[in-house]
């Protein structure tokens, strides 16, 4: 394949291995800047597809992209994104487009393997806000945000009614969340099951005012008093038994839970809708806007974005590409294949017109918080995780406190 | 990794002996006690031949149980119904046919390579005189005594240097011979009498005749020996994969099989379908384990070891 | 090809029959030597030159923008205070209670199925040892996913533990330490409430607490797979060296009215003891590199109680980027894996010289 070269290389590599200076070895790999091809772009796009579904609704834009503009587009999905990735920036040809999710962007932003052309593509202002700041580092707009999801508060409506509660009482503040909790409680039922990870619990902190680092992702804020009262809160709702991790129902995930119907709440994704008419058909349930905390709703958002290689030798009709991909019309035919929710804002209405019951989802988007916008805190975070797990027997502060120093290290390195 | 399977010495002096043709002579103690400890021994044995054979007999039944069934009934050797559909997904849903593509191609050319070069190198250092051929021996058993897990990233730095990360070269040419087949050919190249070399010799045959035709013939063993070592080693190979290509069209078995449990995005359990394809990566070497026994276990008997 | 080759050499020089057979062993050594020289030697040099910088992975670690770094990336696994380290020693405590498990166990069942099988004069022998065996030779990656399987939440184990009565664990997603565990039931501690002297501070970033751990429930699977995988191996060594007992010595210790066990202990176990430090050293040298099960069953998780050195310096490199600290963890490995096997030799070797029937091959090349 790939050896043409070997003899050449190996002479120079064993010049290089002997004296083993970067002088010697200047020669070596590529420079900054990538040479542009010109001609027909034969496009490899690397997609980290959430199912058949998925992979056939992109292939299918991205033969009509490529038959309409004269280049060719291969699209592969993989089955561990981020690991094909990692390594295809350290190989010398990376994909020319991909999937980059939010909670990795930083991570490859900084070490510049991704093409910074957000401000390339048409109307970038209707992305939502927050999207937008997810795949921004250093103040520049790196990659169109491909679709999202948020967290949403998913209620069984059976286990709800045998509780004795109607519409009304869906819990729209933290009181409300602990006293429904607590009817349904004396009930018998498990009120709320909830991912024992930041990025269920997270939401709490959102709705405390709280945060992991600074607006600006320079600064840990991890042990803020918001913080420390949003753990309290969720503490609280695990001591008391109102709320329980998948973990203690013998359930996988939050959604395995709810729909055997262990529990009348979850907070979930729109994922969920998929999962759950799959494996638990005939479960009802409805999705509403997550309990508003001290400093008003919050949530979380889950995006990903259409990531350039910064080594494309085809980044002019990568972006075209992308372009093509973003348009309200495409992205309305993703959420009919797969379910995906428009990252533009244009498509908003439309999107609510043919998925009410998605409307709760999107409307998150106005509050929701990306995830955390800096390099190497995928470790970092992990071990918050570790903490949040101990989260009923543990003190927050203790847990906050390690995330806080974790997180300044991180940032200083 | 370096799984201690990996044998480092073959000799034809210690071929696997089996029990003793008067082994009914041995420890003939009087017969009560001598009946009640084989019983237990009989036992023990049979207990743990379970143990170490279920695990496959749960693999195979589960494979073809539809997915409800193997959720409810995992340890039931008997699939009820039985059902193909992990086959059927396995190779319509997955790029299995690739994997299983790729996997022979890799296995047939490394395992060539090494019987090959490993021969060559393992007759110099066994027969040939030549200045630092002591120092080459040491070297290479230096290089076995070297842990495989710290070559992970090295291996890829080096690939990528070169140009040959993500191809073909990548997942053949670094494990296209190994230190431990050079070994192995040494140590029953030096069981050969040298007469026969002496004889060829006179006759006026070059270095490499002798090697090919007189030889190489006599070595059989050895070299059915490492064929098999081989063709298992890099069957299951996994870790070289890993830092070696990372573009799916280039995937083995191993690497696919395991992209197929890990990958995040993975639907549902899908254990039928898993267990189906992991069947499928066992049974090439299952079928060469039973048709060549005594080779695999002389290679793992011959004192193998590392450092 | 040498024949041509070496005919070409004599025309210029009149070589000697000496000369011919010099020329004729390095050309059969070369392959051998460049593609080891060029895939283990250079990568090994080209590593130790990453470990000392920071790259990120992007394009070539040897340019020159390429930040130097001396030792820093060795030196923050050790003295600084930082998650790099904590991660590290987290690995280093898992994959040490994993060794300390798994070594004595795999050696002692692999031994004792050795003298069953050995002793045994039914039918079946080969049966048995091949049973026994067949589990080392397949792949690791396909073992893993059957274990997945296995111990599942409603798998197979559990299945089996409920019909003892008992109600399993949820293997892979627990990761509360056995040693912790066991600490609580005999009500030595309550795991859920350690006593502060334990958690308030340790060696390396980890509280005693921590250290004290055990290994994780989710580790113990791996555990129980790589006994399982490996110890067949190992008795077929055993086996062989079993086999090296000649019937009159064994005779004789009988005439003179030996027990079973003082033959086993007078007898037997001396004759086997190098095969024992050949299954100790490779064993031990093994387990300190475990890697594939972790990368398919657990990748760390739950909680990092399954990350393990070797997964982690691949994590480290080829997830966070951080390429130097990456093969800085590997080479730390390497040298933990050296002075080991090194420590071990020296307190076996002292031990191991009695008389022996037939020095096995490994011996010999000290």
């Amino acid at each position: 394949m790939r050896c043409g070269n070997l003899r050449n290389a190996a002479l120079r590599l064993a010049v290089c291995g002997m004296v083993l200076s970067s002088a010697a070895c200047g020669g070596f790999g590529d420079g900054r800047q990538v040479r542009q091809s010109s001609g027909p772009a034969a496009l490899r796009i690397l997609i980290g597809s959430s199912g058949d579904a998925e992979t056939t609704a992109v292939r299918r834009a991205a033969d009509a992209w490529a038959s309409s503009s004269g280049n060719t587009a291969e699209v592969t999905p993989a089955q561990a994104i981020a690991q094909q990735l990692g390594q295809a920036f350290a190989g010398d040809s990376p994909p020319d487009v991909f999937y980059v999710d939010a909670s990795r962007f930083a991570d490859y932003a900084s070490v510049g393997a991704l093409e910074p052309y957000g401000d390339r593509i048409s109307d970038p202002a209707d992305f939502y806000a927050n999207l937008r700041t997810a795949f921004t580092h250093d103040g520049r707009f790196y990659c169109a945000p491909k679709d999202f999801s948020t967290l949403a508060l998913i209620v069984n409506d059976d286990l709800w009614k045998r509780a004795g509660l109607s519409g009304a009482d869906v819990p729209t503040t933290w009181e409300q969340l602990t006293s429904v909790s607590e009817r349904i409680k004396a009930g018998g039922i498990v009120p709320l099951v909830i991912g024992d990870t930041h990025e269920r619990i997270g939401a709490f902190m959102v709705q405390a005012g709280g945060w992991i680092i600074s607006p600006d992702g320079r600064r840990a804020v991890a042990d803020s008093p918001e913080n420390i009262r949003a753990l309290r809160y969720v503490q609280t709702l695990l001591r008391n038994d109102l709320a329980r991790f998948p973990q203690n129902l013998d359930a996988g995930w939050s959604g395995e839970a709810f729909g055997k119907g262990e529990a009348a709440m979850t907070i979930e994704g729109n994922w969920i809708e998929g999962a759950l008419r799959a494996d638990f058909p005939t479960v009802e349930y409805s999705v509403h806007e997550l309990p508003a905390g001290p400093k008003g709703k919050g949530t979380l958002a889950f995006t990903n974005c259409w990531g350039i290689a910064a080594k494309s030798p085809y980044k002019k009709a990568a972006i075209s590409f992308v372009e093509a991909m973003t348009t309200v019309d495409q992205q309305l035919a993703f959420a009919r294949a797969f379910g995906a929710m428009p990252s533009r804002r244009s498509a908003k209405d439309a999107f609510t017109r043919e998925f009410p019951r998605d409307t709760s989802f999107v409307n998150g988007a106005e509050y929701a918080r990306g995830p955390v916008n800096a390099p190497k805190m995928e470790s970092v975070l992990a071990d918050f995780d570790a903490g949040l797990q101990q989260l009923a027997r543990a003190a927050p502060e203790t847990i906050l406190k390690r995330l806080q120093k974790n997180t300044q290290d991180a940032l200083d390195d | 990794m370096a799984r201690p399977t990996d044998p480092n010495a073959a000799s034809p002096a210690s071929l696997p002996r089996g029990p003793a043709p008067g082994a009914g002579s041995r420890g003939s103690t009087p017969g009560g006690r001598s009946l009640t400890s084989t019983f237990a021994g009989y036992a023990v044995l049979v207990f743990f031949s379970l143990l170490f054979l279920y695990p496959f007999v749960i693999q195979i039944a589960n494979s073809l149980k539809t997915e409800p069934d193997a959720t409810a009934n995992p340890l039931s050797p008997l699939p009820d119904p039985i059902s193909f559909g992990g086959y059927e997904r396995v190779f319509l849903g997955t790029d299995m046919p690739l994997w299983l593509g790729n996997s022979l191609l890799v296995t047939v050319i490394v395992t060539v390579g090494r019987v090959f070069l490993d021969s060559l190198a393992g007759y110099a250092l066994a027969r040939l005189r030549f200045r630092g051929r002591r120092a080459l021996f040491s070297a290479v058993i230096a290089v076995m005594a070297v842990p495989g897990v710290v070559l992970f990233i090295p291996k890829f730095l080096v690939l990528n240097q070169f140009g040959l990360y993500d191809s073909y070269t990548a997942l053949i040419l670094p494990v296209l011979v190994d230190a431990t087949g050079v070994f192995i050919m040494k140590q029953f190249f030096e069981s050969i009498p040298v007469s026969v070399e002496e004889a060829a010799r006179i006759d006026g045959a070059g270095v490499f005749r002798i090697f090919w035709s007189v030889v190489l013939p006599m070595a059989r063993p050895a070299l059915i020996t490492l064929t098999i070592i081989s063709f298992q080693g890099t069957w299951n190979e996994f870790p070289h994969t890993l830092v070696a290509v990372q573009s799916p069209d280039l995937f083995t078995l191993p690497r696919g099989l395991a992209d197929l449990v890990t990958g995040s995005l993975g639907m549902g359990t899908r254990y039928p379908l898993k267990l189906g394809a992991a069947v499928l990566a066992t049974i090439p070497v299952a079928i060469i384990f039973v048709i060549f026994q005594r080779y695999f276990i002389r290679g793992a008997n011959e004192g193998a070891e590392k450092g | 090809m040498p024949d041509t080759t070496t005919r070409a050499v004599r025309r210029r020089f009149r070589p000697t029959a000496a000369t011919r057979e010099a020329v004729a062993g390095w050309l059969f050594v070369a392959p051998v030597v460049t593609i080891l020289g060029l895939f283990l030697l250079v990568p090994i040099l080209m590593a130790l030159w990453v470990s000392l910088t920071d790259w990120n992975g992007q394009g070539s670690p040897f340019l020159a923008g390429v930040p130097y770094v001396g030792l820093r990336n060795y030196t923050r696994l050790f003295t600084e205070d930082n998650l790099a380290r904590q991660d590290f020693m987290t690995s280093i405590r898992n994959n040490f209670y994993y060794v300390v498990i798994v070594v004595p166990v795999q050696t002692v069942l692999a031994l004792g199925l050795a003298l069953i099988v050995n002793g045994t004069r039914l039918r079946g022998r080969t049966f048995f040892r091949t049973a026994f065996f067949f589990p080392s030779v397949t792949s690791s990656v396909a073992m893993s996913v059957v274990f997945l399987f296995i111990f599942a939440n409603s798998g197979a184990a559990n299945h089996l533990l409920a019909l003892l009565g008992v109600d399993g664990p949820q293997w892979f997603a627990d990761p509360r330490g056995v040693l912790h565990l066991l600490l609580g039931r005999i009500g030595l501690v309550d795991p859920e409430a350690p006593p502060a002297a334990l958690t308030g501070g340790g060696p390396f970033g980890l509280s005693w607490w921590e250290w004290l751990s055990g290994p994780s429930v989710a580790m113990a699977t791996i555990i129980m797979l790589v006994i399982w995988t490996t110890s067949g191996t190992f008795m077929l060594m055993f086996l062989a060296a079993l086999q090296d007992i000649p019937v009159a010595l064994e005779e004789a210790s009988m005439i003179d009215g030996a027990g079973r066990w003082q033959r086993l202990r007078h007898v037997t176990l001396p004759v086997l003891r190098p095969t024992l430090f050949l299954v100790l050293t490779l064993g031990l040298i093994a387990t300190w590199q475990v890697f594939d099960q972790v990368y398919v069953m657990s990748q760390g998780n739950p909680a990092k109680t399954t990350l393990t050195p070797a997964y982690l310096s691949y994590q480290t490199a080829f997830r966070d980027f951080e390429y130097g600290t990456g093969t800085a963890i590997s080479f730390v490995l390497f040298l933990i894996i050296v002075i080991l096997a090194l420590v071990q030799r020296r307190v076996m070797h002292g031990r191991a010289d009695r008389p022996r029937l037939r020095r096995p091959a490994w011996t010999r090349r000290s």
